[in-house]
């Protein structure tokens, strides 16, 4: 019972119209405000026009002209302040004017035996004349660089010793047959493929380790990274592969070697 | 009606013509198979030999027996070296004429000046005295001169042809463990083949350059697939006998065969295998009416089995570095595959894609095995049966072998550097050395029929 009464107010408060004119017009007017507050912003906009950019005229961004295509570099010859050695030398003297023609006598008589002189054209000297100066195009080059300047790129410097340095002592230079071992053992465990290809050539990473007596290497310490992780870990995999390389020399004392070798992509 | 013959004449002469036709091809093929070359080139092609050269001893003593005592060691040292697959030795018409004895007599110059152009030089004396052979040997390091000695050594044995090949074996060894980054040589490792040079096929052994080949068993029946135990004394075996083909065990220091129980029960036992311990021996059994992989104690107690698919499982080897793996031969799919599994028989994968793949060798350091194969095996398909090498990881391979007969049995030398395997050609099989890139190959046996190579641990 209690129910269905609540069942019918309920019912009752559905079938009650709600109020929306007093809502609605007042939407109405808002939305209207605003609109006009958008019109009237941008008619007194329009009266107080700034220039920032450009002209006002259509296409108003800043324009620049190409003045030139290329920027002038200073020239790579110094000034010289040798008047001989200029480089813009004076101009050639202008060349004399022709003479004027004799004219021939109306009264002379042709004597009989004598040829008539034949006017010579004036030749052109044999040597060679001056030629001005090129001026040098100090223009940089942009795009495909010319064979010539690719030549100032740095060659990366083959050294004699190898990637590996030992770093205790004189071990170096009374056992080179034993880094020469250790240069042949890496090269053959380091796999190139493992690396990214998009790595630059030449990149390289600087590892040390430690060998001990018996030749086992350990704490493998990446020492100066290359910046591409995948030679990095290659190099690392590399030394880590190895079981041995070999017992240390005899002749050497101390118990362990500490060897800084580097991979070069 | 005269149309009928036409056509059928038609008919019956393209299949000859065709005929006629392959059998040129054939015979043209065949000519160009056995002309053809290869050539290996590339650039990063592994590590640069060492330029090593080994000079003629210098006789230390006047005795009459030395001259030959010299000369065995010389030869020896000088293909020991050559052999070794990490040098590049210097000929014997390059090296300078004298023959220091000493380190006082060396002129180092002399030998890295070219033609020579050495790296290092191996010299020293043979002298011969009361019985004694007393070789004293150096390695130098030519470029170094203030510290160049890298090796000094110095021997005592009992003078005989075989102590100065013993000596020169020694001494080479001590030279590629120095230089080879400490990988032992194998110049005193031997390698067991089965020869049928008897009548019947027994096991014999000879050193690992094909010298001193003698036979180990006279049993007078077929003995195949030798297999030597990683100390060196035991041999395993499968051999024909009453009970049919069974494991049998042969004590290399008793010199008389041992009970292997495990290797007798019914059916046929082939292939035995020893795991890198010693402790274990893995075999193919038909016990159960299919070949399947057993493993037992070495004293043949401990009896298991592993695979227990249907189809024949054959020829099991161990990974010699970590002991807990076996690759092994098996027809579940029809043609011959290799297969890997853990010990347990567990984590079974499959590594060749097709062909008839057989005889794997998993090679000391676990990184790849060798196998051969026919990649194109069937009719129609006149595939060679090759050496492979396959890289575990990576799934790779690299065939070792090219158009030169029919390859079987490869098994790895303890260094990881050379491959033993047999050869058939013309239907004669010898015993064959190479490389584990698959240059230098040598021929080791000449007489009879000699099979199925197994190099020993060290």
């Amino acid at each position: 019972m209690d129910s269905l009464l609540e069942g019918s107010e309920h019912l009752e408060r559905e079938l009650t119209p709600e109020p929306i004119i007093a809502p609605a017009s007042v939407s109405f007017v808002l939305h209207g405000a605003l609109f006009g507050a958008l019109v009237f912003y941008g008619v007194l906009a329009g009266f107080f026009h700034k220039n920032t950019w450009g002209n006002a005229g259509p296409g108003g961004a800043i324009q620049v002209n190409l003045v030139s295509n290329a920027v002038p570099l200073p020239s790579e010859n110094p000034p010289s302040q040798n008047v001989l050695a200029t480089e813009t030398p004076s101009k050639a003297p202008a060349p004399p004017a022709p003479k004027a023609k004799e004219a021939a006598d109306p009264t002379a008589i042709a004597m009989p035996g004598k040829t008539q002189q034949t006017q010579q054209q004036p030749t052109q000297p044999k040597t060679q004349l001056h030629q001005p100066q090129q001026k040098p195009d100090n223009k940089a080059a942009f795009g495909e660089q010319a064979v010539t300047s690719m030549q100032r790129a740095t060659q990366a410097q083959v050294t004699q010793s190898g990637p590996t340095s030992v770093s205790t002592g004189d071990f170096g230079s009374r056992f080179p047959w034993y880094v020469d071992g250790i240069n042949r053992k890496m090269s053959t465990s380091w796999y190139k493929p493992e690396v990214d290809p998009r790595t630059p050539k030449g990149t390289r990473v600087y590892l040390t380790f430690t060998i001990y007596r018996d030749g086992s290497p350990s704490s493998v310490q990446v020492d100066r990274a290359s910046g591409s992780p995948t030679l990095d870990r290659s190099c690392v995999h590399g030394v880590q592969r190895v079981d041995t390389f070999g017992q240390l020399p005899p002749g050497y004392t101390s118990s362990s070697l500490k060897v800084s070798y580097y991979c070069e992509y | 009606m005269k149309t009928h013959v036409r056509i059928s004449r038609s008919t019956v002469s393209l299949p000859i013509l065709i005929g006629i036709a392959s059998l040129g091809l054939l015979a043209l093929g065949a000519t160009q198979v056995q002309a053809q070359d290869w050539v290996r080139t590339g650039t990063n092609l592994g590590a640069e030999r060492i330029r090593i050269a080994a000079a003629d001893f210098k006789a230390g003593s006047t005795d009459p027996q030395t001259p030959a005592l010299k000369a065995t060691f010389d030869a020896t040292l000088y293909s020991d070296l050559a052999s070794a697959g990490i040098f590049d030795l210097v000929s014997k018409s390059l090296i300078p004429q004298a023959t220091p004895g000493t380190p006082q007599e060396i002129s180092l110059p002399q030998w890295s000046a070219p033609p020579a152009s050495a790296a290092m030089v191996a010299f020293g004396s043979v002298s011969d005295s009361r019985g004694r052979i007393v070789v004293y040997g150096w390695l130098f390091d030519t470029r170094n001169t203030s510290n160049p000695q890298v090796l000094g050594k110095q021997y005592n044995e009992a003078a005989s042809q075989d102590s100065a090949r013993v000596i020169a074996h020694r001494f080479a060894d001590e030279i590629v463990i120095r230089l080879g980054g400490g990988i032992n040589g194998i110049a005193e490792t031997k390698i067991y083949f089965v020869s049928s040079r008897t009548g019947t096929k027994e096991i014999w052994a000879m050193d690992y350059d094909g010298q001193n080949q003698h036979p180990i068993t006279h049993l007078g029946t077929t003995s195949l697939s030798p297999r030597i135990s990683p100390d060196n004394t035991r041999l395993a075996f499968s051999s024909l006998s009453r009970e049919g083909w069974s494991i049998k065990m042969f004590s290399l220091e008793l010199g008389r065969p041992v009970s292997f129980p495990a290797g007798t029960a019914g059916g046929s036992n082939f292939s035995p295998s020893w795991s890198a311990d010693g402790s274990k021996l893995a075999f193919s059994s038909a016990r159960t009416g299919d070949p399947e992989i057993w493993v037992a104690d070495q004293s043949g107690s401990n009896l298991r089995r592993l695979t227990t698919f249907r189809g024949p499982d054959l020829a099991p080897c161990w990974n010699p570095r970590t002991n807990a793996q076996i690759a092994w031969v098996s027809g579940r799919t029809g043609l011959p595959q290799i297969y890997t599994m853990d010990l347990d028989g567990a984590n079974i994968q499959r590594l060749t894609d097709g062909g008839y793949a057989i005889s794997p060798s998993w090679s000391p350091n676990g990184i790849g095995l060798t196998f051969s194969w026919n990649r194109k095996y069937g009719p129609g398909d006149p595939g060679g049966q090759d050496i492979y090498y396959f890289d575990i990881a990576s799934k790779r391979w690299v065939q070792l072998t090219h158009e030169a007969g029919s390859n079987d049995y490869p098994s790895w030398a303890p260094d990881g550097r050379h491959i033993v395997f047999e050869r058939t050609i013309g239907g004669h099989t010898e015993i064959w050395t190479m490389l584990a890139d698959g240059t230098e190959q040598h021929q080791l046996t000449h007489s009879g029929n000699n099979f199925m190579p197994n190099w020993s641990w060290k």
